[in-house]
């Protein structure tokens, strides 16, 4: 058999193994390579530092759901750990049934790093259906959108939510996006449009892409890209000495690294098996 | 080695090994996690549905303290079970129109608005992209890559001549646009990967940190 059809019929479970070996050695053996910070995650992590301490509070919403956990669940812990080491209120929501879990493990997991409490110095809205139906509600009336909050405690006791009454009150709202309804499809047109919000996101690699052209016409102004933009906010909380947690994100780079390189390899091997033995055809 | 005592991260670190499994092809192990997987999923959608929506804005509003307009929503919830009654099927067709409207109404100034308007300004060469030749050389990128994109995609007349070179210039940007789409989309299923790697390798056998 000729070099060019071995190429080209190397068997998956070669290749599955290959790329097994290549992603897992790195975790014992670290590379720490280290990228610059892009400006999209600069811009977030600068919009987050500029929300006045022990004010009105950064809007998250949770629109990812556990299938995207690797990417956005870092991230998510490392806005918590920003905005809590800084003295910002946080107004956590859902806009993703399955992801209302996520919110609160995240919630219960760094809030008590920094000895926050509920509903002085974080609030966690929970899921209501309707998607656009919610945050055009919110921008006309928060506690009228979100009686209660997560587990029905009436909006109007909860101390930090007093003067919060619609999007105004809102400095910066970030959207943690695996897609639709997420910050493309709803933040965009019907919060940062219709209403002014000043808004970030953090999105699954797959769709971050997309989120380029809104960012240089500024109707974002901050995006983090999948795990490599989480990665990257970790390592500005870290630098700027708000935590010392473990990060998830930044560990895996390495293997992402190794792995990226793996694929260029095997479609350089690809395409020389391919264009082998087309010229012998 | 430090192997997790709790029994829900050994749950999860064996499904996910089940699902791992599809990698060698269809088996038991992989339809047992998929079914698990499904069934999990709607069982807490449902439950959130229930104490989220249900309970607070139309149980305890309605039947509680007697709010009767939400009889209007309620009704037209129970249109949507019609489908299942092929004499009284046509019925869906309320709801569907409502929310059809509603939705339409809504949905085309806000995308049109955020989608087309705002992304022509931000097209634009303004004298704040002049300020400095940094954001100036971007701005011509974009402007070009916009119109030539654009012409790209002008059907009413055949690309020949110069039309056809400038639409030749908005393929470049096209495939460009579609080279970072796949690098991403690499970069995601990677991660989704590394995520799994990282619960069986730290959570479930403690071999990292």
């Amino acid at each position: 058999m000729k070099i060019g059809e071995i190429l080209g019929k190397i068997d998956r479970r070669i290749v599955f193994g290959f790329m097994a070996i290549v992603v897992i050695v790195p975790f014992f053996f670290p590379l720490n390579v280290t990228g610059k910070v892009a400006p999209p995650s600069q811009q977030l992590f600068d919009a987050v530092e500029e929300i006045q301490p022990d004010s009105k509070p950064l809007l998250i919403s949770i629109d990812f759901d556990p299938q995207s956990m690797p990417e956005l669940y870092p991230m998510l812990k490392a806005i918590l750990r920003h905005a809590f080491s800084r003295n910002v209120r946080v107004c956590m929501m859902a806009l993703w049934v399955t992801g209302v879990g996520l919110g609160e493990a995240a919630l219960n997991e760094v809030a008590p790093e920094y000895g926050k409490v509920h509903g002085k110095d974080y609030v966690y809205l929970g899921w209501k259906p309707g998607f656009a139906a919610v945050v055009l509600g919110m921008g006309k009336s928060i506690p009228e959108t979100f009686p209660t909050d997560q587990y029905g405690t009436p909006l109007e006791s909860i101390p930090m939510m007093r003067g919060v009454k619609n999007f105004r009150d809102i400095p910066y709202a970030i959207s943690i996006s695996a897609g639709d309804p997420g910050a493309l499809t709803l933040w965009i047109p019907y919060v940062q449009s219709r209403f002014g919000q000043k808004l970030g996101t953090g999105m699954t690699a797959v769709s971050a892409a997309d989120a380029y052209p809104y960012l240089q016409s500024g109707q974002l102004t901050g995006l983090l890209g999948g795990m490599k933009g989480a990665a990257e906010y970790e390592h500005l909380v870290a630098e700027a000495g708000y935590s010392e947690a473990s990060k998830p994100a930044t560990q895996a780079m390495d293997s992402q690294s190794m792995a990226h390189l793996a694929i260029i390899l095997l479609i350089v091997l690809g395409n020389i098996g391919f264009i082998l033995t087309k010229g012998r055809k | 080695m430090h192997l997790s005592p709790d029994l829900w991260v050994w749950v999860g670190a064996l499904l996910t090994l089940f699902v791992f499994s599809f990698l060698f092809g269809d088996n038991p192990f992989y339809k047992f996690a998929e079914h698990l997987y499904v069934g999990v999923s709607v069982g807490y959608m449902i439950a959130i549905y229930y104490w989220n929506f249900f309970k607070p804005d139309l149980i305890e509003p309605l039947f509680g303290r007697g709010e009767l307009i939400l009889i209007v929503p309620l009704i037209l919830g129970l249109c949507y079970l019609a489908i299942f009654i092929q004499k009284f099927s046509w019925v869906v067709r309320i709801p569907m129109g409502f929310v059809l409207g509603w939705g339409s109404g809504i949905a085309i100034p806000a995308v049109l608005q955020a989608n087309v308007i705002k992304q022509i300004q931000g097209s634009l060469i303004t004298s704040q992209t002049l300020a400095h030749w940094n954001t100036f050389v971007w701005s011509i990128v974009v402007l070009i890559g916009v119109i030539t994109t654009v012409i790209y995609f002008f059907f009413s007349r055949e690309q020949k001549g110069s039309l056809k070179v400038v639409a030749n210039i908005g393929i470049i940007y096209i495939m460009i646009g579609f080279g970072a789409s796949f690098g991403y989309t690499v970069m995601a299923r990677i991660s989704l990967l590394l995520g799994r790697l990282q619960f069986l390798l730290r959570d479930w056998l403690g071999v990292i940190h």
